[in-house]
């Protein structure tokens, strides 16, 4: 109980950190620590995610068109609300995860252990500037990036392929979609991905920094616990989002428009 | 005043406050160093333990229970986080306690104070780079590029020793300087000592080596 209290008050701490430092980005060792981060997460993991992305969204159609014998308009609200919402964020959060936020708790807990975290503090380098914040913001945009990626590919794929498994054309459910598609699912998509970044790296920079011993045994129980908390994280700000989106606010005044 | 009498009246006035006053008492051990300002200065103690202590205790302006350390003339258990700080920026060091950074490139560990801070230059810090790399034959392009696990023992410490440079520091301490070198390596790197004197005719070195009986 209180390591999980700790945690949460390391979290926030770091999260307040970073917010406070953003202008510091623009030193130029920040700023080329950031560009590696975005490259790594965003760019480098694009292309191994094309295939996953494209089956993603065929896979779900044809799933929901056997399951409940559905029709075009069915077939585009399962690409609109599921593949582009739900899927497509938590997708991308799962390659971030796995891919970033393994390599980003592993990298720093090693620097930790081997004592380099304590050389740059030693040359007046501060280590939320130099290892945090370019971290946290980079992997917040390029998660980002990497969701709208997934999405387009999952929906492009789901347009393309569907075809071939329900009896509707390319054009009308393109047409469909553009129909129901409106700026807030595009929002909401970009501010979810925006949150499971910020909330995947700050998590990994966390236990990186804060490894339980000074051991290199402590290497792999770090990246464990970054990986499980990360997923956790995310899964929680997801339930929080789909409540907020498909409940009832503020005493029924506000309803989603599903 | 004669110009004779006022180098001997800096001479002393140099000598009555030493850079580093340092003493530790763990047991029935002793360890009290005192390094004068602007000479050269090699301190040999009993094991690793003391050295790690003594070293750290200098780089972090900082000591321990059983540790007294005065820097630049001043205690350590007096200053603020700020004096401190600043007075971690008037001391380099090439040492384990400050190694590299793995996953940066030579040229990334050296320029990395120089571009975090501001100053100096990164054009000073190139000219400074290509200066001492030239001074001990190596070749900045051969060099620079490669990641600190790529290099050899005496180019990491060469590496170590531009980046301490960087920082023009007032006390620049070699810890344990001759560690996994050959003799060839070990003559060579002696060069050390004469390129700070050049860039810091008034600077304070200090050797810190195990003499184990």
């Amino acid at each position: 109980m209180l390591q999980a209290l700790r945690e949460i008050e390391g979290g926030m701490q770091l999260s307040l950190n970073v917010m406070a430092r953003l202008a510091r980005l623009r030193k130029p060792p920040i700023l080329e620590s950031f560009l590696r981060q975005v490259y790594f997460t965003g760019v480098t993991a694009a292309t191994g995610v094309v295939l996953r992305a494209t089956a993603l969204g065929v896979l779900i159609i044809a799933v929901m068109m056997n399951m409940l014998e559905a029709d075009v308009d069915l077939a585009v609200k399962i690409l609109l609300l599921l593949v582009f919402r739900e899927v497509g964020p938590l997708a991308a959060a799962v390659v971030v995860i796995l891919r970033t936020g393994t390599a980003i708790s592993a990298e720093i807990a090693v620097m930790r252990v081997s004592g380099q975290t304590r050389a740059l503090h030693y040359l007046g380098v501060d280590l939320y500037d130099y290892l945090v914040l370019p971290r946290v913001v980079g992997v917040m945009l390029a998660t980002a990036a990497l969701t709208l990626y997934v999405q387009f590919l999952a929906v492009f794929g789901g347009l393309v392929l569907s075809p071939f498994i329900i009896a509707a054309s390319f054009m009308e459910m393109a047409g469909r979609l553009f129909d129901l598609f409106t700026p807030v699912d595009f929002g909401y998509a970009i501010v979810k991905s925006l949150l499971f970044g910020f909330a995947v790296a700050a998590c990994c920079c966390w236990h990186g920094l804060n490894p339980p011993d000074l051991t290199q045994n402590s290497v792999p129980k770090v990246v464990t616990r970054a990986v499980t908390q990360s997923a956790m994280l995310v899964l929680l700000i997801n339930a929080v989002f789909a409540y907020v989106v498909f409940g009832i606010l503020f005493f029924g005044l506000v309803k989603a428009n599903v | 005043m004669s110009s004779a009498a006022a180098a001997e009246l800096a001479e002393h006035v140099g000598h009555a406050v030493p850079v580093v006053r340092y003493e530790r008492t763990r047991h029935e051990d002793h360890l009290s160093v005192v390094v004068p300002a602007g000479k050269v200065t090699h301190v040999h103690v009993p094991d690793h333990d003391a050295k790690s202590h003594l070293v750290t205790a200098i780089l972090k302006a900082r000591c321990e229970p059983g540790e007294s350390l005065e820097l630049f003339g001043t205690s350590v258990a007096e200053l603020g986080p700020r004096e401190r700080k600043r007075a971690r920026t008037r001391i380099g060091a090439v040492s384990k306690v400050v190694g590299l950074v793995t996953s940066l490139n030579a040229w990334e560990n050296i320029s990395l104070p120089a571009a975090y801070h501001g100053r100096p230059s990164l054009e000073n810090v190139v000219a400074l780079a290509h200066e001492v790399l030239s001074a001990f034959d190596m070749a900045p392009e051969r060099f620079l590029a490669h990641l600190p696990d790529e290099l050899g023992m005496l180019e990491r410490k060469v590496a170590a020793f531009i980046r301490a440079l960087v920082t023009a520091p007032e006390l620049i301490v070699f810890d344990a300087l001759e560690d996994g070198l050959n003799p060839q390596e070990c003559r060579r790197i002696a060069h050390f000592e004469s390129v700070y004197r050049a860039h810091q005719p008034q600077g304070t070195v200090l050797y810190v080596e195990v003499k184990e009986d």
